[in-house]
């Protein structure tokens, strides 16, 4: 069809929203509210374009055979500025921000340096969870959370009251902690004003790296992303100058999670094995996902006996460090302190679950990492390459696959096939599984039984699944299930932006660190089966279910 | 406010096409029943109907009529349209918040009256008016204001 | 009045008689247009929510009326709900639809007995025609947006009322995200009329008068007299200075040549619904005006930008203005913001909210002038 966009004619598809065609002409509409995952909502109302002389949103507004568009006539121009004058009217710090934030961009693309409003000064406390925390003194109501926590299914949050009393807030104002918030951290990721972010653990990291020991453990999503904070190409892996970045800020020992990765496969490779002989609480569901598991919690306590007992990795390592690691060293426990580098931000309530012991001290995300880093004046581009300290920092390419979706799921197929038949498999990579479509399935003949698999990208669709497995119509032996698209290199604790085009780069930087790895399956890891000889005897052993094992919580809505 | 008298007063009210109840009419029917939905009542809804806590809460605040605390045994809703504030609203409001000894938007230590100022009632050919609960009293002056409060008390 | 008339089922018979098609013809020839405030023809309406054709479809009857000074929809619920839901069942029968919920505004909710006698009255004669329609009557909150004919739908369903971007429009998803009938009360109830009035014509409207004058009620009127009779007929208690058309259709300095007609009272900026609020020369227009933003800004659903952020600072540069405190470059400020609002708000609500403002700018700037530091 034909269109007349800012004076030019042009052709164009059909379907297309005004903002998607003004784009592929190299237009640039801003937007606040707008995001690629979400329908859009048009409230913030500065992507307003002139359409045949009526003001209307380009982001949600289909392109229509002759229609007439102005993107920047001096009526678009002066209502964009006044909207943003508005939004910032009660938010006036966040055009001094030194972290420059979507809002603060905005700001400075239509031409607004200050407001002709007054501020009334609507003064809230920020609701502190233990995963993340949300700031309504700096909330626009964009509304972009409610979307990232109704599209998990979770909807902790919605908007309460109306007209400038307006705010997005758990039920009766309750605290994070005491909703059904899952600490997955997608509405950190959709906040356009930092108004929902981590719960900061730096000071109580720097004040441990003062007087302590203080080990640290990094999981694979991390050295795909960090680069992006030090103005790296998306899906530049930085493995080693991450190792000698936490070596300056003081950490003692810097280990792996990709350890406990493997040590995780091992144990849930076997449990999978067991219930599929004893065809007893199948599907089995995987485990590591700290946000998934809370919501299994909540909304389905009583599959919970579908949910692997394994701890996920980083607990598992911790379990490991604090008793297996420590006795065989000078350090005292009471000295010990265990950090977890994450991209995520549910770790930080799953490390203080009460049955895990604090095993995990303190976890920090990606970007918190970043922040240390650049409070300590380090040069991230310039550090030397280094290696992760052995032997909790060995691990095998399968656990490099944790990071992205189906990544469990293929790590724990070649152990399993390998318990089972006692042979090798000899083709590495279930491509069924990888990449980021929202549910992807697979199968594989293991002597004789064809096990079958899914994995679930993304919580929003586990909900069928459960469902399924409730009316006992569930076909499958194996879910996987992480919360966050794309896995952990899409999770709550990543950099900002995590878009869908950075996180199939952090995807292909892990793929391609797995087949560099010599070791690709967990049980070949030389540093796993000296733990098992040494120390735990065998997967599921009575010392393994006691360190690397744990229960569950029936917590309902 | 018992588990299974919610489940009752859920079972009566009519369903979606999702066989959830519309929000709207059983949230009026609980506040009928209890004055008000308290946090505890609306978690209960949560729990039983699976709409998230969230939403109900989010509702119930964004409707002037439906209530999260306790109100008075009477409500006074006084309107304030232009056409009764063309009719001397302004006077009656200070007269009524007098009377009560309370604003607007509190209610009475004995929990017998609340005040509300709201949009309007549709009664522009009787201004001022006031509704208390479902009746309307209209041509209000301070001497039939008085007389109305005083039948209340 | 016309309007309450009695048609007891007489209308629905001779819409029984006829095809769907015939019925949404006789609507669209009818020239009936809608009483809501839209003007929007109500055959066309029909029309468009006939297209879908094979699912399920619903009926709704706005009895929200919020709109300040508007009360007429109050009347005929009160005088005559059968014709009303004598014009749901027409509707029904024009579009193929088995339900359908009347909303009526939480205020009114002493008018639910009235209704459900007229449906039990209807359900009697539904029975001798053999037809089905299933009633439900849904009491609002208290929200004045949920007049808008897509906040009304969300309400319905149990959210927040906060309106839809459309399209789609209800004609093509609406209820349950259904092909949906959206019609006024006043619209509905002169259905019935249409199909037994030979000389029914839709230049018969109600309006509400209130405000500065001694007989305040609802008038039936011939659209096309001259504003003075029917001011007249209100009596009003001193010279009247200004009509405002409810909240949000804005205002005109009274002038006594003018006729009572939309497009004359368009030609002046306003929109001519049913109400019509009098304001007298011993009043100040500030007053007034802040009282009419007091409103919106507590009335927005709180949605978009411009309208939350943007009310709010309306009413406090109208404060200003009112208290003197204000200069030349603040009344500037409200009248680019004004503009801005109407133009970019997301929903009816929103736009309107500032049709006041510009109007009282256009006619009486020189009292907002006045008050200026």
């Amino acid at each position: 069809m034909k269109i007349t966009l800012n004076g030019k004619k042009i052709k164009c598809e059909e379907e297309q929203t005004i903002l998607q065609v003004a784009k592929k002409q190299g237009i640039k509409i801003p937007t606040l509210c707008y995001s690629e995952r979400f329908h859009p909502k048009s409230v913030c109302r500065v992507c307003l374009v002139e359409v045949n002389g009526k003001m209307m949103p380009s982001c949600s507004t289909k392109v229509k055979e002759r229609m007439v568009i102005d993107t920047e006539s001096q009526r678009v121009l002066k209502a964009r500025k006044i909207n943003t004058e508005l939004l910032i009217s009660e938010h006036k710090e966040h055009l001094t921000q030194t972290k420059k934030h979507e809002l603060c961009v905005l700001a400075k693309d239509v031409g607004v340096r200050q407001t002709r409003f007054s501020t009334i000064g609507k003064i809230h406390n920020p609701n502190e969870g233990i995963g993340i925390a949300r700031d309504d003194n700096k909330c626009i109501l964009c509304g972009k959370c409610i979307q990232a926590c109704e599209m998990q299914n979770v909807n902790a949050i919605d908007f309460a009251y109306r007209s400038y009393h307006t705010k997005i807030t758990p039920a009766f104002e309750g605290r994070i902690d005491d909703s059904v918030c899952i600490h997955c951290g997608q509405c950190i990721l959709a906040c356009p004003v930092n108004a929902i972010y981590e719960k900061d653990s730096i000071k109580d990291v720097e004040k441990a790296l003062k007087n302590k020991h203080v080990f640290v453990q990094t999981a694979p999503a991390v050295r795909a992303s960090l680069g992006e904070e030090f103005g790296l190409e998306p899906g530049t892996l930085v493995t080693g100058k991450m190792v000698s970045a936490l070596r300056k800020l003081g950490f003692k020992e810097v280990f792996d999670t990709q350890f406990g990765a493997d040590l995780t496969i091992m144990e849930e490779a076997t449990e999978l094995v067991e219930r599929v002989k004893k065809n007893k609480n199948l599907p089995m569901i995987t485990s590591c996902c700290p946000a998934w598991i809370k919501y299994i919690e909540h909304f389905y306590p009583e599959l919970l006996n579908h949910v692997s007992t394994c701890k996920s990795p980083h607990e598992m390592f911790g379990a490991v460090l604090k008793n297996y690691y420590i006795e065989n060293s000078r350090i005292k426990k009471k000295n010990a302190v265990v950090v977890s580098i994450m991209p995520c931000t549910a770790k930080k309530f799953e490390a203080q679950r009460k049955e895990l012991n604090k095993d995990v001290d303190y976890v920090l995300t990606t970007r918190e990492l970043a922040r240390m880093i650049k409070n300590h004046r380090i040069n991230f581009n310039n550090l030397k390459e280094d290696n992760f300290d052995a032997p909790l920092g060995i691990s095998s390419g399968a656990a490099t696959l944790f990071g992205a979706t189906g990544g469990v799921t293929e790590a724990a197929l070649r152990t399993a096939y390998e318990l089972e038949t006692g042979k090798d498999l000899e083709i590495l990579e279930f491509n069924q599984i990888r990449g980021l479509k929202n549910v992807k399935e697979g199968n594989i003949m293991i002597n004789g039984h064809d096990l079958t698999f899914v994995v679930v990208n993304g919580l929003h669709y586990a909900k069928e699944l459960l469902e399924q497995i409730k009316k006992g119509e569930c076909k499958y032996d194996f879910i996987e299930v992480m919360s966050c698209p794309g896995g952990c290199i899409g999770g709550g604790g990543q950099p900002i932006p995590t878009t869908k085009e950075i996180i199939k780069k952090r995807m292909q930087a892990l793929y391609v660190n797995d087949e560099n790895k010599i070791i690709r399956r967990s049980y070949e890891n030389p540093a796993i089966k000296l733990l098992y000889k040494e120390y735990l005897g065998r997967p599921l052993s009575e010392k393994a279910e006691e360190l690397l094992h744990t229960k569950y919580t029936k917590r309902g809505i | 406010m018992s588990s299974d008298e919610i489940g009752m007063i859920i079972d009566e009210v009519i369903k979606g096409p999702d066989g959830k109840p519309l929000l709207l009419p059983l949230l009026y029917k609980i506040q009928e029943k209890f004055g008000y939905i308290s946090k505890n009542t609306a978690h209960e809804i949560a729990k039983k109907t699976k709409i998230p806590f969230s939403t109900i809460y989010g509702v119930i605040t964004f409707y002037d009529m439906l209530y999260t605390e306790p109100k008075g045994k009477h409500i006074i809703r006084i309107c304030n349209s232009p056409s009764c504030y063309l009719n001397n609203l302004v006077t009656l409001i200070k007269f009524l918040e007098l009377l009560l000894n309370i604003k607007s938007g509190q209610t009475t230590k004995d929990k017998k009256i609340s005040l509300e100022i709201v949009s309007c009632l549709g009664c522009c050919d009787k201004s001022p008016a006031m509704m208390i609960n479902d009746q309307v009293y209209g041509n209000l002056n301070e001497h039939k204001i008085k007389k109305i409060i005083s039948r209340l008390r | 009045m016309k309007i309450l008339r009695k048609t007891r089922f007489n209308g629905l018979r001779k819409a029984m008689q006829m095809s769907p098609e015939e019925i949404k013809e006789k609507i669209k020839k009818s020239e009936l247009k809608g009483r809501g405030g839209s003007n929007f023809p109500t055959g066309e309406k029909i029309e468009m929510t006939m297209s879908r054709e094979g699912v399920k479809k619903y009926i709704i009857c706005n009895a929200d009326e919020g709109e300040p000074g508007t009360f007429k929809d109050r009347f005929i619920l009160k005088k005559n709900p059968l014709n009303v839901i004598e014009g749901m069942l027409i509707a029904a029968r024009a579009i193929n639809s088995e339900e359908g919920y009347i909303y009526l505004r939480g205020q009114y909710s002493y008018l639910k007995p009235n209704i459900e006698k007229a449906i039990q009255a209807a359900k009697k004669a539904m029975k001798k025609i053999n037809i089905t329609f299933n009633f439900h009557i849904i009491i609002g909150g208290g929200a004045y947006v949920c007049g808008d004919e897509t906040a009304i739908i969300e309400s319905i369903e149990g959210k927040r009322g906060n309106p839809r971007i459309k399209p789609p429009f209800p004609s093509r998803k609406g209820l349950f995200a259904m092909p949906t009938l959206v019609d006024n009360v006043e619209t509905l109830a002169n259905l019935p009329l249409i199909f037994t009035d030979k000389n029914w014509n839709d230049n018969w409207r109600l309006f509400c008068i209130s405000g500065d004058v001694r007989k305040p009620g609802v008038y039936e009127l011939p659209l096309g007299i001259p504003l003075k009779k029917a001011i007249q007929m209100a009596r009003p208690k001193n010279k009247i200075k200004a009509i405002y058309f409810g909240c949000y259709g804005g205002c005109i300095p009274y002038d006594e040549n003018l006729i009572l007609d939309c497009e004359p009272i368009r030609k002046k900026g306003a929109m001519l619904a049913s109400s019509l609020i009098l304001v007298d020369e011993t009043r100040n227009i500030l007053d007034i005006s802040a009282i009419i933003s007091k409103f919106f800004e507590f009335e927005s659903c709180g949605q978009c930008t411009p309208c939350r952020e943007g009310n709010i600072r309306v009413l406090e540069l109208l404060q200003k203005i009112s208290l003197g405190k204000a200069k030349r470059k603040d009344l500037k400020l409200l009248e680019e913001l004004c503009g801005v609002i109407g133009d970019t708000s997301l929903c009816g609500l929103g736009q309107s909210s500032v049709n006041h403002i510009m109007k009282e700018f256009k006619y009486f700037k020189n009292e907002f002038q006045e008050k200026l530091k």
